[in-house]
């Protein structure tokens, strides 16, 4: 709980329905996804609850943010700020702090259709957005979290590989103008949004040199730096035709099919077919999906029940899955995809299970056009976390995959980490093909404390892999201590990263939990 | 739900905020992408369905106690389901059990229900209905030329609010019955309370004590099919009662009823009612109609970690609430045009009345009613039909509270108006104010 007259500062900011201090409150909010290994990893009991905030505190506006910011750096209360909420990341990590659940700030601000980017303030959803952006025939990038997830959060915070990220990129890189609320209190505008005369939102690079690097820093500061309350992203071309349609009950709902979109789903047989299979597949520029999975994955992907998944197992014999969606605005262009797709299947020799051995349902099309396919990722075990994650080219991002699957077996064979059949890796491509995204999906059961603990130890034993045999930095090194493990052996970035979040933290108020503190071990 | 897979499931809950939309999938719009009245009105996580399994896991872990801060999080909502729907889509969780056995607990704490919950279950058990109104006076509302039939096998069941506070629907039910010729009954000074306001609130022991002499009374009769026009009783007989106790008569609302009754012919809706119509599917008669189907099945590991049921066990999805009937209904009425809005059938929003929240909170329910007036607005209609006595009450008075154009009308009364009742009849049956 705040000190009554603390209490009282803050409810003058937001207004006394908008602040709660109640002991059922802080404690909901300690509550996350995933908490129970990331405690477990910190030596700490493996239950799902953090450090409980001393409160929770809803602002409305970039003004009020600012000011319960000020007000946190005047108490030296650190602040957590969260938004769609999804994730450990979203937890403070001490329990001298606040939480900013910034759901009131919920507006679309512009659809710009002329100059192709959307504003949005922290509570507006990838769904929501796109529900709108489609009216005008345009679509935005979702994070493989799903269409759930606020887009804000995905593109200034974090990474935000996604589905479609053969067109439509990743969120981290869709970054244009930005607004957001300094450690300090202070509001940076970032990009054209900053410009003296006429500010607008078209760029994130300058006036002057581009933040957009420290904003986003590997994989996003997670609040460890601030708290953004607008961005702009940019927006793509709706890749076929608007008309969305869905008749049933949930959950299979009978989707329109949009007249030209066609899935594939390939066996590559191995590594090396697979590597050749993925690029010059991304080559061609026309793929909407282009995912590399496990072959539970594919299995899961087009199932709603762990009992229809089973039917499936098909599937399970799979080595090297690739699913591939095409997608197209005319019959034109959909033609030259086909015919471009007709051609490499021959080149690669490759099948297509789709039209031969499986016909998925309607609704897949309309998930994949929604992004909620990686939701399918909780239907064995309900836990499931990627225990490690490089962004790199193809041949790295495969040679990860290759290096951590007997890893995961040692696991799977304990069985503390649930078998997913196969390389247990996501791979897709960054616009087509320029550079790679690998991830390691796991399933683990978060009631099981063996389970937990065992997700927990593979996390950390697939990240000293990537250290020892040289595949890049994990997309997990998050807080003081990964930081510190890991700086000394990449140019001591660590120091680097220090040194930013001290010039624009002094107080160290913005929770650092999973970024980095200014002191060394003062998180 | 029973205690142990209660405390299996509280365990299990992603954080993702599914709960908080309608299915991610059908989202059309940023104004209508949300589901949840509660989440929308107070913002805070623990509001959403998600946010009280989480409370429930608090609460079984001892981190937090019985107190009027839980108690009023816990009581704000309506039980409408849509976090169900939601979740799911997918997943296997039951926020609704969760947070109905998180209300008993509160319950046997002495902690819940709302204190203005608890006067109206004190009237239930001391004159049969949650309004306190005199039980002799429960079937006032019948006109004197209404027919019934003492020998009938079809009894047609008022409920409370449609006794006391809604006549108009109760008298249009029963005209409409008559009119196609149904022999019917009601059970005049043996109906009681259906128990639905009080099972919301989590008092399942008194609940348990009213089902059984309800069902006493009802099988004693002989009865082979019992009529509702009250979707709350409906659903409680269909879905609640035989969780406790199975029985063997027929449960029907007069939607279905009328339905049959105008595709055989036997209802002929000549009259032309020239307005544009927008349906409000009611939560009991929608997605949470769907009764829990019988599964004797097995839990078999599959591998580390996987179990699978064989069968596979049956999950409601709200995808088999009543839904075709009342749009049958509206597009067979001559003249009537019929325009949907964009949250319907399983992710429809709800009215803002259920689960007690209209008595204990309701700043709430006439928020979470314009919430819906506003989207029936959008949708072009003139007239806002539904086909709950409690969906009536609480949208009526969010649209004099909103000062809308909108009109409302029960579905029954549109049926009276293409039967081309005489004027004055009609005027008998009009609403009065809640």
């Amino acid at each position: 709980m705040l000190e009554k007259e603390i209490l009282k500062e803050f409810q003058d900011i937001v207004g006394v329905e908008n602040i709660d201090d109640g002991e059922v409150m802080t404690n909901a909010y300690a509550y996350n996804w995933c908490i129970e290994f990331v405690n477990y990893m910190e030596d700490k009991e493996p239950i799902p609850f953090s450090p409980i905030p001393k409160a929770v505190i809803l602002p409305s506006s970039t003004e009020e943010v600012q000011k319960v910011v000020q007000l946190c750096n005047k108490y030296r209360i650190k602040f957590k700020a969260q938004s769609t909420g999804l994730g450990p990341w979203n937890q403070p990590s001490t329990d001298n702090s606040v939480i900013l659940d910034l759901r009131r700030m919920n507006k679309i601000v512009k659809i710009d259709v002329k100059n192709l980017y959307a504003v949005v303030e922290p509570y507006v959803s990838g769904a929501q957005l796109q529900a709108e952006t489609m009216k005008y025939g345009l679509n935005i990038h979702m994070p493989g979290a799903g269409p759930m997830a606020s887009t804000l959060a995905s593109h200034t915070s974090m990474a935000g590989p996604g589905f479609t990220s053969p067109q439509t990129g990743y969120s981290a890189r869709n970054v244009l103008g930005t607004e957001w609320v300094l450690p300090t209190g202070e509001i940076l505008r970032l990009g054209s949004f900053g410009l003296k005369n006429e500010p607008d939102w078209y760029s994130g690079d300058g006036p002057g040199p581009s933040l957009r690097g420290i904003m986003r820093g590997w994989v996003g500061t997670k609040s460890g730096l601030g708290v953004f309350t607008r961005v702009a992203t940019k927006l793509f071309p709706y890749p076929c035709g608007t008309e969305y349609v869905l008749k049933g009950h949930s959950p299979i709902y009978d989707f329109k099919i949009p007249d030209f979109i066609r899935a594939y789903v390939v066996d590559c047989k191995n590594f090396k077919h697979l590597e050749k299979s993925f690029i010059r597949i991304e080559e061609e520029e026309i793929a909407l999906i282009c995912s590399h999975m496990s072959s539970y994955a594919v299995m899961a992907i087009f199932s709603y029940t762990l009992e229809s998944l089973m039917d499936k197992i098909a599937f399970g014999s799979m080595k090297s899955p690739l699913v591939i969606v095409i997608a197209a605005r005319t019959k034109r262009e959909f033609d030259y995809k086909q015919k471009v797709m007709d051609y490499l299947m021959k080149e690669l020799n490759l099948i297509n299970i789709i039209g031969t051995k499986y016909e998925p349902e309607s609704l897949f099309y309309a998930e994949c056009l929604r992004t909620n396919l990686g939701y399918h990722g909780f239907i064995a075990t309900g836990g499931f976390q990627s225990a490690k994650g490089q962004c790199d080219s193809a041949a790295l991002c495969l040679r990860a995959e290759m290096k951590n699957k007997p890893l995961k077996q040692k696991y799977i064979e304990k069985g503390v980490i649930a078998n997913d059949f196969g390389e247990g890796a996501w791979m897709t491509s960054y616009e087509s093909g320029h550079f790679f995204h690998m991830e390691a999906p796991t399933f683990f059961d978060q009631t099981n404390v063996e389970s937990v603990k065992g997700m927990g130890e593979y996390m950390e034993e697939s990240n000293q892999m990537d250290l020892l045999k040289h595949l890049g930095v994990p997309f997990f090194i998050e807080g003081d201590h990964l930081h510190n493990h890991w700086g000394p052996h990449l140019m001591n970035y660590h120091n680097w990263l220090r040194k930013i979040k001290k010039i624009f933290d002094p107080n160290g108020v913005s929770d650092s939990g999973f970024y980095i503190s200014g002191n060394e071990g003062d998180v | 739900m029973d205690e142990e897979e209660y405390q299996k499931m509280i365990k299990r809950c992603v954080r993702c905020s599914v709960c908080k939309w309608i299915p991610q999938v059908q989202i059309k719009s940023q104004k209508y992408a949300s589901g949840c009245p509660a989440i929308d009105i107070y913002n805070y996580h623990p509001y959403s369905g998600g946010g009280k399994i989480i409370l429930a896991l608090a609460y079984e872990m001892g981190r937090i106690k019985p107190s009027e801060e839980l108690r009023d999080i816990v009581y704000k909502c309506t039980v409408c389901g849509n976090c169900a729907v939601a979740c799911k889509y997918m997943s296997t969780l039951e926020p609704i059990e969760i947070m109905m056995k998180l209300r008993e607990k509160l319950v046997d704490t002495g902690c819940g229900p709302m204190p203005q919950q608890k006067t109206y279950i004190e009237a239930v058990k001391k004159v049969n209905n949650p309004y306190n109104e005199p039980h002799e006076k429960r079937m006032d509302w019948i006109p004197d030329d209404i027919h019934l039939d003492p020998k009938a096998k079809v009894l047609y069941y008022v409920g409370c609010t449609s006794s006391y506070r809604r006549k108009e629907m109760a008298i249009a039910a029963a005209r409409i019955m008559n009119e196609a010729g149904i022999s019917f009954n009601v059970l005049q000074e043996d109906e009681f309370c259906c128990g639905s306001p009080i099972l919301r609130t989590g008092d399942s022991n008194t609940f348990e004590e009213i089902l059984n002499k309800n069902l006493d009374i009802i099988e004693s009769k002989g009865i082979e099919t019992v009529v509702f026009s009250c979707a709350g009783c409906y659903d409680t007989f269909k879905v609640d009662y035989p969780l406790s106790r199975k029985y063997d008569f027929k449960v029907k609302h007069t939607v279905e009823l009328f339905d049959e009754l105008i595709e055989s012919g036997q209802l002929k809706l000549t009259n032309n009612v020239p307005i544009t119509v927008t349906y409000h599917d009611p939560c009991h008669l929608g997605r949470n109609a769907e009764r829990y189907e019988d599964w004797d099945g097995d839990v078999v590991p599959l591998m580390p970690l996987i179990s699978i049921n064989i069968p596979p066990k049956p999950k409601r999805t709200g995808s088999k609430g009543i839904y075709d009937a009342p749009r049958n209904i509206l597009k067979k009425i001559p003249g009537l045009k019929f325009v949907e809005m964009e949250r319907i059938q399983e992710y429809a929003y709800c009215c803002g009345a259920g689960a007690g929240v209209k008595s204990a909170f309701p700043e709430m329910a006439i928020k979470t009613a314009k919430i819906r007036i506003e989207e029936a607005e959008d949708s072009g209609a003139d007239i806002l039909v539904s086909a709950c006595p409690f969906c009536s009450t609480n949208l009526q008075d969010g649209i004099m509270d909103k000062n809308s154009k909108l009109k409302y009308f029960d579905i029954s009364e549109l049926i009276l108006m293409a039967l081309g009742l005489e004027p004055e009849k009609l005027k008998q049956a009009t609403a009065e104010v809640a």
